[in-house]
């Protein structure tokens, strides 16, 4: 009588859930399926019929051949470097009884949200002939010698460093699905630490550093802050800063040229996430819920030399670019030296009070972020549920959808968005180009995975008994979502909401192409004033959105408490 | 009495010109300019300054970029500016040629030498901006002539600004090709001596001014500018001459505010208008208007000859030129 009962609760739950399910499919149609599209449309039917002359021609000019050599070239050596730097502090947190874990964790995390355009300015500003920093104690290379930091070198280095806190996540990750038995079990045969991590620990993490580096390759691809502030003054160009120079430099006229290049990009991404998803498929449950692996690591007499190498990476990741951004923007002209008689607050004042666009664009990325951020966290409540409780087979297909979009470039977004909202939509007459509607509509395509993910993991934890308790006690969908599931999944949706917020107030990517006046984002301003010659403008700018970068992330840590495990991810 | 009646009716004329002028000039302006940032927010300050009840506001980017964004906009059917203030009239001759622009057939020019404004008053000659070459006060070399930055010297030590993000560039290669003896084989001589072609000309500056590189090709007022701030720069106008834009103001036929925007080419055009350059450190078109601090005298500028239809006519020939040379 129970079982039966369950069971038609079940169904019943099912049934009220497939207006989410239904609502989900159409959310993803329009936001994965609908991009995806005009691209290839754009590019092998450039005039209504299959063509694909025009876009074999584009891909081997030498320019193009050149940019997909420095994107994968670039891409995989960070990649490398960033898997070296990443794994050495996962093991460090995830294993060893090192000194200020989750400070640590933190402050590497922070290394990484810092926006990549932020980040370039930052070692841009650092190395070379003029480093306000540099000449401060007088190390500055002479007038003549190029700044090291622009062109190929330069860039591999950054997004390696750039890119090493997100190894170093997706590991801790992987640590924290290892069961502790398995070093319980080592301890007891006698291994020591060093051979319990190079034959037990390393090899069970395999799989998952081979997955970050696939991460780290695909998000170096799509970079565009770094390529386009290190690489474009010495024409060094990458694919997404080829997309960026042809489309704003020639106009609409090259729509089908850009995106071919961006087709081209996608599948490389896309390839590269595809051999990602395979490598770490049904690896990532834990075999034994035994609160995974706990810290066995004595470092003993090398605590201290590891920590100051702990230190060493948080001062050249974080601290370093922090203090030459500040030089930079205390500096009256670019190449003056910073003195008791030369520091100014002038370009604090200008970009603060005086400029007006930089102003707006504090107000716009406040809105367009603040705007994504809210709208994706109501809508990562009906897709989690769709995915979670009805979803079934067809799961793997939705959550491929979610993060098709994220995972891709965000170059390739914007151009889609501009191949569907350029010209005037067809009911309505009216382009959505121009207005702030099409950063969003590219916000919330390219955002939704990284809403949805901590209401997911949430969801999962939430038993389903739950539900079906309330629903025998006659509780209807509308009444489970507001006593159960809202206050239960409430501090997810909040995390989710705030990661959304964390990384859509920094980007560039996307705006770089689809603003507009009236609808610049302080990505587009930083790099419009340092494009203009105003470094000390830029970095003050920069300056500002690192203190911004830094109070949210405290806010999320604060309310770490309440998520659950996994959904901070430098939480250790 | 007849005298008595004229001044009255002229200044009646003169107050009712003015009080429309100041009544009617209204409501919101949108500017595109390659300006930079800094100097179109006191431009727009001052203009603020004049007509409080006109909101007008900015955007900023290379002349290339600039264009490209209203193409996409015209596309869209929602072209988004009024007014232009851009690097070069050659441009302007373009838009003026499709249509995309509004007269302004009141506009007070006696001032102005003749030809140095569009003749049917569609765009308007704001200031004279020439391309020299900056140096960084460290070098070894003090670059005289265009030829120069070919030297043995300068080798891996020349950067220039890219016609695919400046459009003065665009005219300054358009011109040199054009001038020069032998042609583009200058700028194959240049790449041949590893010089860089970037960015925009705020880039020139930064690498000159920061050391990575002792020589740039550049516009005149960024360097004289930022050596009188104490950047480690100076500017060279060459013995062979230079080449020059004339930063161009037009409006468009778009415009939902010809009131407003006209108040704005008026304001540009005036000896107030006029001196604003000057202060900024332009070499303001407005014959009567001194000389900033760190220029010749107007007269002993030497301008290369410049060929304006045939630059209108090659303008994709001179950008797939360039970009061939310098693999862009």
């Amino acid at each position: 009588m129970r079982f039966f009962l369950a069971a038609s609760d079940r169904s019943l739950i099912e049934r009220e859930g497939r207006g989410a399910f239904s609502f989900t499919v159409a959310l993803l149609a329009i936001l994965a399926l609908m991009p995806a599209v005009v691209l290839f449309k754009a590019a092998l039917w450039p005039s209504g019929s299959f063509d694909p002359a025009p876009a074999l021609a584009e891909l081997s000019r030498p320019t193009a051949l050149r940019a997909t050599w420095n994107s994968l070239e670039s891409a995989f050596l960070s990649a490398l470097m960033a898997v070296v730097l990443g794994s050495f502090c996962a093991l460090l947190i995830g294993t060893s009884d090192m000194r200020g874990k989750r400070i640590f964790a933190l402050l590497m995390t922070m290394g990484m949200l810092i926006a990549p355009q932020v980040a370039a300015l930052a070692f841009k500003t650092l190395a070379g002939p003029a480093s306000p920093l540099l000449k401060l104690i007088g190390l500055a290379p002479s007038p003549g010698s190029p700044n090291p930091l622009l062109g190929r070198t330069g860039i591999i280095l950054v997004l390696g460093l750039h890119h090493a806190p997100l190894v170093m996540l997706t590991l801790l990750a992987g640590l924290r699905t290892m069961p502790n038995s398995l070093i319980e079990a080592a301890q007891i045969d006698g291994a020591t630490a060093s051979v319990l991590t190079a034959r037990v620990v390393l090899p069970c993490l395999a799989v998952h550093v081979a997955a970050a580096a696939m991460l780290a390759f695909v998000a170096a691809l799509g970079n565009f802050g770094i390529p386009a502030l290190l690489g474009l003054p010495v024409n060094y160009v990458t694919l997404p800063t080829l997309i960026y120079r042809q489309l704003s430099s020639f106009g609409p006229g090259v729509i089908a040229d850009v995106a071919t290049l961006s087709i081209l990009l996608a599948l490389i991404a896309g390839g590269a996430i595809l051999g990602a998803l395979r490598i770490l498929d049904g690896r990532s449950t834990m075999l034994d819920d035994d609160g995974g692996l706990q810290p066995y690591w004595r470092l003993g007499v090398w605590r201290w030399p590891l920590q100051v190498v702990a230190v060493g990476l948080v001062v050249v990741t974080l601290v370093l670019p922090f203090l030459s951004l500040l030089a930079s923007a205390l500096v009256p002209a670019y190449g003056m030296p910073l003195t008791a008689h030369t520091i100014t607050l002038r370009a604090f004042g200008e970009v603060m009070f005086r400029q007006a666009s930089t102003v707006e664009a504090f107000r716009n990325s406040f809105l367009f972020a603040g705007g994504a951020a809210l709208l994706l966290a109501v809508l990562a409540l009906p897709v989690s549920y769709a995915l979670v409780r009805i979803a079934g087979r067809s799961r793997a297909t939705l959550l491929f959808l979610i993060e098709l979009p994220f995972a891709l470039p965000g170059i390739v977004i914007a151009i889609a968005a501009i191949l569907l909202f350029l010209r005037p939509l067809p009911i309505i007459g009216v382009s959505l180009y121009a207005t702030p509607w099409i950063i969003l509509f590219a916000y919330l395509a390219r955002f939704l995975s990284m809403a949805t993910k901590p209401t997911i993991a949430a969801l999962t934890q939430l038993d389903r008994s739950v539900e079906e308790a309330a629903s025998l006690c006659g509780a209807g969908f509308g009444a489970r979502l507001r006593h159960v599931l809202v206050p239960a999944l409430l501090p997810a949706m909040l995390a989710g909401a705030m990661f959304v917020f964390l990384t859509a107030f920094n980007e560039l990517t996307v705006s770089a192409l689809l603003w507009s006046a009236g609808t610049r984002t302080l990505g587009v301003i930083l790099f419009s004033l340092e494009e203009a010659g105003l470094t000390a403008e830029a970095s003050a700018l920069a300056v500002l959105t690192m203190l911004i970068v830094a109070g949210l992330m405290l806010a999320i840590d604060m309310l770490g408490k309440r998520l659950p495990r996994g959904v901070v991810p430098w939480a250790v | 009495m007849r005298k008595i009646i004229l001044i009255g009716a002229a200044t009646l004329l003169g107050c009712i010109t003015f009080a429309t002028a100041g009544q009617a000039a209204e409501g919101k302006l949108l500017l595109y300019t390659s300006q930079p940032n800094t100097d179109a927010q006191q431009t727009i300050d001052a203009f603020k300054a004049k007509y409080p009840k006109v909101e007008i506001s900015f955007v900023r980017d290379g002349t290339p970029r600039v264009m490209a964004k209203l193409r996409a906009e015209i596309q869209a059917g929602a072209a988004q500016p009024d007014l232009l203030l851009i690097a070069d009239s050659v441009t302007m001759e373009g838009l003026k040629a499709e249509g995309r622009l509004l007269g302004h057939p009141t506009a007070d020019v006696t001032a102005y030498a003749a030809g140095i404004h569009d003749s049917e008053k569609f765009w308007f000659s704001t200031k004279l901006i020439t391309t020299g070459i900056v140096y960084n006060t460290s070098a070894p070399l003090k670059p005289e002539s265009w030829a120069d930055l070919t030297k043995a010297e300068a080798k891996g030590k020349v950067v220039m600004p890219s016609p695919l993000n400046s459009g003065a560039a665009l005219i300054h290669a358009a011109t040199l090709s054009g001038s020069l003896p032998g042609g583009w084989d200058y700028y194959k001589a240049l790449k041949a001596n590893d010089a860089l072609a970037g960015g925009a000309n705020g880039d020139v500056l930064r690498q000159v001014a920061g050391g990575e590189k002792l020589y740039g090709m550049i516009v005149d007022f960024m360097p004289i500018r930022e050596k009188a701030k104490g950047a480690p720069v100076a500017f060279v106008f060459p013995k062979d001459g230079v080449s020059a834009v004339s930063e161009p103001v037009a409006i468009l036929s778009t415009t939902k505010n010809p009131v407003a925007a006209k108040a704005f080419v008026d304001f540009l055009l005036s000896k107030e208008g006029q001196e604003l350059a000057l202060k900024q450190g332009y070499l303001a078109a407005h014959p009567d208007v001194a000389v900033p601090a760190g220029f010749p005298e107007r007269q002993t500028i030497k301008l290369l000859p410049f060929d304006a239809k045939k630059a209108l006519a090659s303008e994709q020939a001179y950008r797939k030129t360039f970009s061939d040379i310098f693999g862009q």
